[in-house]
C-alpha cells in the first residue's frame, strides 16, 4: 500500500504541498489556539470561586489541546483549496493518482485522536474529583435550596428563609437541593456551579466563594410559563456581615 | 407479511427469507420496548420515590398488597401452549400433512383467545385505582401491553389459522415459519412481564 | 402470493384500493375524531374525586386523537394489504401494480403508493414543508429575542414555539436524508428494482402525515411548553397541547421502526450481484447505521411518551412523583432514545459527503475501511453516552465519570469520519460545485460542533455550561452546521436524477454561502451569551446579553433569505431547469445508470456489480 503522503516520492515531507500545509498548520493552530481561548475567556463572566477558575483553565487547556487537530484540518483544506480548482459543467481531468488507502496514516491519526481522548478525560476526573471533596467538608455551611415555580427559597441551619441568597466568603458551602413541583436547575452562575432541582429527591452541590460582591442565580432547566424570570442574587459578604444577617433574619422569623 | 412483487418473477424462498429478516427487525424494535418496561419497572422498585411504592395505608386508604405474579405466569404458560400448537401445525405443513396443519392453527388461535380472556380477567378485578403508587402504576403498564400484544397474536393467529383452512400453505409455507417466530416472542414478552411482577 | 393466480380483476378489494387517497383519508380521519371525540363526551364518566385535574379532558382529546389516526391509516388503505392476508386473498399482481401507481401520472403522489421513487419524492416534499413551518418557528423566536425584554410574544407562546419548533426539526433532520435519498435513491443505487417491502415503505411515509396533524392541533389547546425534550413532570402538568406531542412521538416512532426494518431488509437481502459489502456504497452504509440505530432506540422514546399519557389521563405515577413516580426515569428513557437520534441524523450526512467527495475531487475515497469503521463505531458507542445529558441531574454522580469517558471515546470515530473526508479532499481535483463546498463547510462546522462536544462532556465544564445558550449552540452546529448540510449537498447532488433537470448553480451557490454565513454569524453569538451565563429557552434575558442575541437574530434572518432562495431554486429548477443527461457528475455508483424517467421497476435487467464505485483517478504510470 502506499503511503498518503507519498505518491511517487518515498520522501513525502519534500513536496511542495506538504511543506506548505505544515506551515499553515502552525499559523493556523497559532490562530485557532489564541482565537479560541480568548474567545471563551473574555465571554465567559469573571469567576467568583476557584470552581469557577479551574472550569475556565479547563476550556482553555482544552481550546489548546484541540487547536493541533482543527489547525490540521483547516491547513489541509487550504492548501487543497489553494491549488488544483475546476470550474465548469464538465468534471475536471482525473486526479493523477488513484490513492486508496493508507494504514499508517489511519494508525497515527487514531492514536493520537485517542491520546487526546485521554487528556480530556484526566483533565477532567483531576478538576472533578477536586469538586467533589469539598461536597464532603465537615466545616461546610449548610444551606437547603428549594426550588418553586418560579422563585428560589433558601433555609439556613438556624431557621433563616430568604429568597436571595447570603454566603460568607472563603468559606466552603454545601447546597441540599429539591424542588416541590417541577423541574428546576440551581446555577450559581459566576460560581461555576450547577445542579438540578429535582421534586422528590435532594441533591447536593458544594462551592466556596472566594469574592465580595453581588452575583446572579438564574434557573438552567425549563420550568413552565415564567422560567425566563425564575433569577435571584447571591450576596458574598464579609464572616462578620454573614453572622449579622443570619441572626437578624432567624430573629424575624422567631418574631412573626 | 404477504409477497409484493412487481412485474418480475421472484422465488417464493427469496421473498421468504426477505420477510423473515423484516419481521425480525421489527421484533427487535419490540424488544428495545419490552425491555424499556422492565427497566422502569426495576428503576421505580430501587427509587421507591416518597415510600410509594407500595404506599402505606393512610387514614383513608388501606395499604396496597402486590398481587401474586400467579396470572402472568398463568397467560405465559397459555401463549407457550399456543406456540407448541403451532409448532405442532409447522410441523404438519413441513411433512405434507394439511389436516395436522390445520388442526395446529386452529388451536393455536384458541389458545390466543384463551389468554386475552384471562389477561381481561386479571385487568378488571385487580383490586387497585390506576393512583395506587408506582408498583400498580407497573402492573397495568404490563397488564395492558401483555394485552396488545396477545390482541396482535389473535390476529395473526387467525389469519393465519384462516390461510391454512383455505389451502394456501401447500405448497410453499415460510409465512407458517414467521407466525412461529412472533408466537415465540409473545412467550418471551410475557414472561419478561410475569417475571418483573414476581419482584414485586 | 406468487404462486396463486387471482387475477380476477374483480377481486372485491380492487375496488376499494382505487377509492382510497389521500382525501378519503382526511375525510374518514375528521369523522372518526369528531365521532370518537362526541361519544367519549358523552360517555367517559367524571374525574373521581382528588383525580388530577384534567384527566377527563386528556382521556377525550388522546382518544379522539386515537380516532383521527385509525380513521385516517384506514382511510389512505394501509388496512387493506392485512386484512387481505387475514382473508386469505393476497394482493394480485394488477393490484400491485395500481398500488405501485403505475401509469398512473401525478395522481400517484396523492395515494398509499408503493414506488419507492413516489415515495422518496413524498418524503423530500414533507421534508421541505417541515423545514418551513420550523423555520418561521424559528424566525418568531428569533425576532422575540431581538430584545431584551422579550415582550411581545406571550411566555405561554413563546415556550409552545420553542418546543414545537425543536421537536419538528428534529423529526426533519432525522428524515432529511434517509427519507428523500434514502428512498428514492438508495434502492436504485443498490441495484434493486424497489424496496423490501414497498407496501411497508408507503405505511411509513403516510404515518408521518398522520403524525403531524395531532401536533398542529395541539398547537390550539395550549401548545407544547415544554420543550422538544418534554421533561417529566413538567410535561405532566403541561396543557392538553402535550397530548398532540405524544400522540406524534408514538405515531412517528412506528413509522421510524417500520422504515428502520424495511431499509435494512432492502440492503441487506437487494443487493445486486457482485455487490459485495466491500463494493457497497458508503452512503448505503450511512443509511444502513442510520435507520439500524433507530430501530432499538425509538421504542424507548415511544414507551416514555406511552407512559406521560398514562400519567396524564389516567393517573398512574410514572413520573408522578406524590405517587412514587421519577423524574429521573422519564430522562433515562428520553436520552437513551435521545443520544442514538443524533447520530441517526449526522451519519446519513456526513456518508452522503463521502459519497460525494470522490467524485467532485475525482480521486477514489480515501481509506473506505476506516469509512466503515468509522461509522461503525459512532453507532455503537452511541448507545452508551446517553447520561452526558444527565450529568447535573444529580441522578448517580457516581456514573458521571464512566460517562464521560465513553463520550469522549466518540472523538475517536468522530475523528475518522474526518481522516476519510480530508484524505479525499488531499491531492483531489476539486471541482467547485455546491456540493463539494459543502464538504468544507461541514469539515468547518462539525469541527466546531465536536470540539464544542469535548467541552461539554467534560463534567466539570459541563456544571457551567449545561442548560445554556452553549448547548443550543453546540447542537445547532452538528444538527444543522453538520446534518443540514450534508442534505442542502444532497439535494443538489441527486436533483438531476430526481426531477431530471440540473439545480440552478448560480441559486444553489447564493443560497450556500447566505446560509453558512448566516449560520456562522448567529451561533457564533449563541456561543457569546451561553458563556456569559445565558440559560436556554429564556423568552427574556438580562440586558447585558442584547448584543449577541442580536447578532444571532441578524444571522437567522440571513439564513432564512438562504433557506428561501433555496427553495425558490427548488421549484424554478423543477419546472424549468436545464435538461439533465443521465449521468452530469460523472458518477459511478449505480444510480448514474438509469435513464430518466426511470422506469416502474428501474432496471429491465438487473445490473451486475464487479468493482466498487470509487474507480477515479489516474493509475501511476
Ligand atoms: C463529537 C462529539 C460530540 C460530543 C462529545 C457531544 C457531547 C454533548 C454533550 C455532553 C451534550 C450535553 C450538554 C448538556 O446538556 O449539558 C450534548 C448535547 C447535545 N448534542 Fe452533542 N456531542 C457531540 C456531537 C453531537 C452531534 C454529532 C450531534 C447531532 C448531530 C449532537 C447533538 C446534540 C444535541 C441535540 C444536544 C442537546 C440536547 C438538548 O439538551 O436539547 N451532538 N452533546
Ligand atoms: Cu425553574
Ligand atoms: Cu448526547
Amino acid at each position: 500500500m502506499t503511503d498518503l503522503m507519498s505518491p511517487k516520492t518515498p520522501q513525502w515531507w519534500k513536496k511542495s504541498d506538504v511543506k506548505k500545509t505544515f506551515i499553515l498548520w502552525i499559523i493556523s493552530t497559532a490562530v485557532i489556539g489564541y482565537v479560541g481561548v480568548e474567545f471563551h475567556v473574555r465571554n465567559m463572566v469573571a469567576p467568583a470561586s476557584d470552581t469557577m477558575s479551574s472550569v475556565i483553565s479547563l476550556m482553555r487547556m482544552f481550546t489548546w489541546a484541540a487547536a493541533p487537530v482543527a489547525g490540521l484540518v483547516a491547513a489541509m483544506c487550504i492548501t487543497v483549496l489553494t491549488t488544483k480548482r475546476h470550474y465548469g459543467d464538465n468534471p475536471p481531468e482525473e486526479a493523477d493518482h488513484e490513492i486508496r488507502n493508507s494504514p499508517k496514516t489511519a494508525a497515527v491519526w487514531v492514536v493520537v485522536s485517542g491520546l487526546f481522548c485521554l487528556f480530556a478525560l484526566v483533565g477532567g476526573l483531576v478538576v472533578l474529583q477536586h469538586d467533589n471533596e469539598a461536597i464532603l467538608d465537615k466545616q461546610a455551611i449548610q444551606v437547603n435550596v428549594t426550588g418553586q415555580q418560579w422563585v428560589w427559597n433558601f433555609d439556613y441551619a438556624n431557621g433563616a428563609r430568604s429568597e436571595d441568597l447570603y454566603l460568607p466568603v472563603n468559606k466552603p458551602v454545601v447546597f441540599h437541593i429539591t424542588s416541590v413541583d417541577v423541574k428546576h436547575s440551581f446555577w450559581v452562575v459566576q460560581m461555576g456551579i450547577k445542579m438540578d432541582a429535582n421534586p422528590g429527591y435532594t441533591t447536593e452541590t458544594a462551592v466556596t466563594p472566594n469574592k465580595i460582591g453581588v452575583f446572579d442565580v438564574r434557573c438552567a432547566e425549563l420550568c413552565g410559563l415564567l422560567h425566563a424570570y425564575m433569577q435571584t442574587k447571591v450576596h458574598v459578604v464579609s464572616q462578620a456581615d454573614y453572622d449579622a444577617w443570619l441572626s437578624a433574619h432567624a430573629a424575624t422569623e422567631a418574631g412573626a | 407479511m404477504s409477497v409484493e412483487t412487481h412485474a418480475h418473477h421472484e422465488h417464493p424462498d427469496v421473498v421468504g427469507s426477505r420477510n423473515r429478516l423484516g419481521v425480525i427487525l421489527l421484533l427487535v424494535a419490540d424488544i428495545a420496548f419490552a425491555l424499556s418496561m422492565v427497566f422502569v419497572y426495576f428503576y421505580l422498585r430501587g427509587q421507591n420515590v416518597n415510600n410509594m411504592w407500595l404506599p402505606a395505608a393512610t387514614s383513608d386508604h388501606p395499604a396496597i398488597e402486590p398481587l401474586s405474579a400467579g396470572p402472568g405466569w398463568t397467560v405465559t404458560a397459555i401463549a407457550a401452549f399456543g406456540l407448541l400448537a403451532h409448532m405442532y401445525g409447522l410441523k404438519g405443513a413441513r411433512s405434507q400433512n394439511q389436516t395436522q396443519l390445520k388442526l395446529g392453527s386452529l388451536v393455536a388461535l384458541v389458545a390466543s383467545v384463551i389468554a386475552i380472556g384471562y389477561q381481561y380477567n386479571t385487568i378488571s378485578s385487580a383490586p387497585f385505582t390506576f393512583s395506587d403508587g408506582a408498583y400498580v402504576s407497573c402492573f397495568y403498564m404490563f397488564a395492558i401491553m401483555n394485552m396488545v400484544h396477545l390482541l396482535l397474536t389473535l390476529f395473526i393467529s387467525f389469519g393465519n389459522w384462516n390461510r391454512a383452512r383455505l389451502g394456501l400453505y401447500v405448497e410453499n409455507f415460510w409465512h407458517v415459519d414467521i407466525v412461529r417466530i412472533w408466537w415465540i416472542w409473545m412467550v418471551v414478552s410475557s414472561l419478561l412481564g410475569a417475571f418483573s411482577l414476581s419482584y414485586p | 402470493m406468487t404462486t396463486l393466480t387471482q387475477h380476477t380483476s374483480t377481486a372485491p378489494g380492487k375496488s376499494i384500493i382505487e377509492k382510497l387517497n389521500v382525501f378519503t383519508a382526511l375525510a374518514l380521519g375528521v369523522i372518526s375524531a369528531v365521532v370518537v371525540w362526541r361519544l367519549s363526551l358523552a360517555f367517559l364518566p367524571e374525574d373521581a374525586e382528588g383525580a388530577r385535574l384534567f384527566s377527563r379532558e386528556d382521556k377525550i382529546t388522546l382518544l379522539s386523537m386515537c380516532g383521527w389516526f385509525v380513521g385516517f391509516m384506514t382511510g389512505i388503505g394501509a388496512l387493506v394489504g392485512p386484512m387481505r392476508w387475514v382473508m386469505g386473498k393476497d394482493l394480485a399482481h394488477d393490484e400491485n401494480m395500481f398500488l405501485a401507481g403505475e401509469n398512473m401520472g401525478p395522481k400517484r403522489y396523492f395515494r398509499y403508493t408503493t414506488d419507492h421513487k413516489v415515495v422518496g419524492i413524498q418524503y423530500l416534499f414533507i421534508t421541505i414543508l417541515i423545514f418551513f413551518l420550523g423555520g418561521g418557528m424559528a424566525m418568531l423566536i428569533r425576532t422575540n429575542l431581538g430584545t431584551p425584554e422579550g415582550g411581545w410574544l406571550h411566555p405561554q407562546a413563546y415556550n409552545s414555539i420553542v418546543g414545537t419548533h425543536g421537536i419538528l426539526m428534529i423529526v426533519g433532520t432525522i428524515i432529511m436524508i434517509t427519507g428523500p435519498f434514502g428512498n428514492f435513491i438508495m434502492p436504485i443505487m443498490i441495484g434493486a428494482r424497489d424496496m423490501a417491502f414497498p407496501r411497508l415503505n408507503a405505511l411509513s411515509f403516510w404515518l408521518i402525515v398522520a403524525a403531524a396533524v395531532p401536533l398542529i392541533w395541539g398547537q390550539f389547546i395550549g401548545g407544547i411548553t415544554t420543550g422538544w425534550s418534554a421533561y417529566n413532570p413538567l410535561a405532566g402538568q403541561a396543557p392538553l397541547g402535550m397530548d398532540g406531542y405524544i400522540m406524534y412521538i408514538c405515531i412517528f416512532a412506528i413509522s421510524t421502526m417500520v422504515a428502520g426494518a424495511n431499509i435494512t431488509t432492502t440492503v441487506v437481502k437487494m443487493r445486486a450481484k457482485g455487490m459485495t459489502w466491500n463494493r457497497t456504497p458508503i452512503f448505503i452504509y450511512g443509511t444502513v447505521a442510520s435507520v439500524a440505530l433507530a430501530l432499538p432506540a425509538f421504542p424507548v422514546f415511544f414507551l416514555s411518551q406511552i407512559l406521560s399519557a398514562f400519567d396524564r389521563a389516567l393517573d398512574t405515577s410514572f413520573y408522578n412523583v406524590a405517587g412514587g413516580g421519577s423524574g429521573w426515569l422519564y430522562e433515562n428513557l428520553f436520552w437513551i432514545m435521545g443520544h442514538p437520534e443524533v447520530y441517526v441524523i449526522l451519519i446519513p450526512a456526513i456518508a452522503a459527503l463521502m459519497e460525494m467527495a470522490p467524485v467532485f475531487t475525482r480521486r477514489p475515497l480515501f481509506s473506505f475501511n476506516v469509512a466503515v469503521l468509522g461509522i461503525a463505531g459512532i453507532s455503537g458507542l452511541s448507545v452508551l453516552v446517553w447520561a452526558h445529558h444527565m450529568y447535573i441531574s444529580g441522578w448517580a454522580p457516581l456514573l458521571n465519570a464512566p460517562f464521560m469517558l465513553t463520550t469522549e471515546l466518540i472523538s475517536i470515530p468522530t475523528g475518522m469520519m474526518f481522516l476519510v473526508l480530508i484524505g479525499t479532499l488531499w491531492r483531489g481535483r476539486l471541482w467547485m460545485t455546491m456540493p463539494l463546498m459543502s464538504i468544507f463547510a461541514l469539515l468547518w462546522n462539525f469541527m466546531i460542533g465536536g470540539i464544542t462536544g469535548i467541552y461539554l462532556s467534560d463534567v466539570p465544564a459541563d456544571a457551567f455550561l449545561h442548560g445554556s445558550m452553549y448547548v443550543t449552540a453546540h447542537f445547532h452546529y452538528t444538527l444543522m452546521g453538520a446534518g443540514l448540510t450534508g442534505a442542502l449537498a444532497s439535494l443538489v447532488y441527486w436533483f438531476p436524477k430526481m426531477t431530471g433537470r440540473m439545480f440552478d448553480k448560480t441559486l444553489s451557490w447564493i443560497s450556500f454561502w447566505l446560509v453558512q454565513i448566516g449560520f456562522n454569524v448567529a451561533f457564533i453569538g449563541m456561543f457569546m451569551v451561553g458563556l456569559a451565563g445565558q440559560p436556554r429557552r429564556v423568552e427574556a434575558y438580562a440586558p447585558t446579553f442584547n448584543t449577541a442575541n442580536l447578532v444571532t437574530t441578524i444571522g437567522a434572518y440571513t439564513i432564512m433569505i438562504g433557506m428561501l432562495v433555496l427553495l425558490h431554486g427548488v421549484i424554478s429548477s423543477a419546472r424549468n431547469g436545464v435538461k439533465a443527461s443521465k449521468n452530469p457528475w460523472q458518477a459511478k455508483t449505480l444510480e448514474w445508470t438509469v435513464d430518466y424517467p426511470i422506469p416502474l421497476e428501474n432496471f429491465d435487467v438487473l445490473p451486475v456489480v464487479t468493482t466498487d464505485p470509487y474507480g477515479y483517478g489516474k493509475a501511476k504510470s
